[in-house]
């Protein structure tokens, strides 16, 4: 069994080119894409690591299997805001997993119901994954 | 309309890039602009704009101007970013130990 250190690759929040505020975070992680994945969809394992309390549905939003998969939050401290949370699986030559979690806003407080604004090349549609 | 103002001024990647920046604690324009390649001149731009969507305001001491978040605008959003972003690493350790855990 390895005794590398599987921290995070990156795990300061960084911008891309998205219309809504929140964060992209990068963990490297031991273990196949396939694991990882029953982590993620088996409820009684996802409730171990992201409590159904933290999301807006426990059922996801949208998924890829095996790949990608989405679910709404809703904050538990006031003001409540939404937002969508997306976790990527991309499978490493080593055997490990590099998953990318995509945390943004939608909460509609934030989020201009305009058609799209001035400088916007992109639908305002939300991500469908 | 306020929101519209607030979902113009975020955006822009740049003025998200600040605004998070800000989350963090108040800073003066050329510490902003560290490690980021902005002009003097675009990054005020951005700044007024951020200020007047009530995301961002002037403090003032004495000759130093220092920036932060409006704590009476959107610092619910500045909010959300410091809790979320100390959530996800606490997060992720619990994942790692039930992917030890399910090894077995």
């Amino acid at each position: 069994m390895s005794k590398r250190q599987t921290d995070a690759r990156a795990s300061t929040p960084v911008i891309d080119d998205e219309e809504t505020v929140g964060m992209v975070l990068e963990y490297e992680l031991e273990a196949p894409p396939e694991k990882i994945w029953r982590a993620l969809t088996i409820q009684e394992y996802r409730e171990r690591w992201l409590p159904g309390s933290d999301l807006a549905v426990v059922e996801p939003m949208a998924e890829v299997t095996g790949e990608q998969i989405c679910f709404r939050m809703r904050d538990s401290d006031p003001p409540h805001l939404e937002s969508v949370v997306t976790f990527q699986l991309t499978p490493q030559g080593n055997g490990g997993t590099v998953l990318r979690v995509t945390h943004r806003l939608i909460d509609s407080r934030l989020v201009s119901p305009m058609p799209g604004a001035a400088n916007s090349n992109e639908p305002v549609l939300m991500q469908a994954a | 309309m306020m929101e519209n103002d607030i979902f113009k001024a975020l955006a822009d990647p740049t003025r998200r890039m600040i605004f998070e920046k800000l989350a963090s604690g108040s800073m003066n324009a050329s510490s902003l602009r560290d490690g980021v390649e902005i002009s003097q001149p675009a990054m005020s731009q951005h700044l007024a704009i951020l200020c007047n969507a009530k995301l961002v305001r002037q403090e003032r001491s004495g000759r130093f101007v220092n920036y932060e978040v409006d704590p009476d605008g959107l610092a619910m959003i500045a909010n959300w970013l410091a809790k979320y972003r100390a959530y996800w690493p606490a997060r992720i350790d619990a994942l790692k130990d039930l992917l030890k855990d399910m090894d077995q």
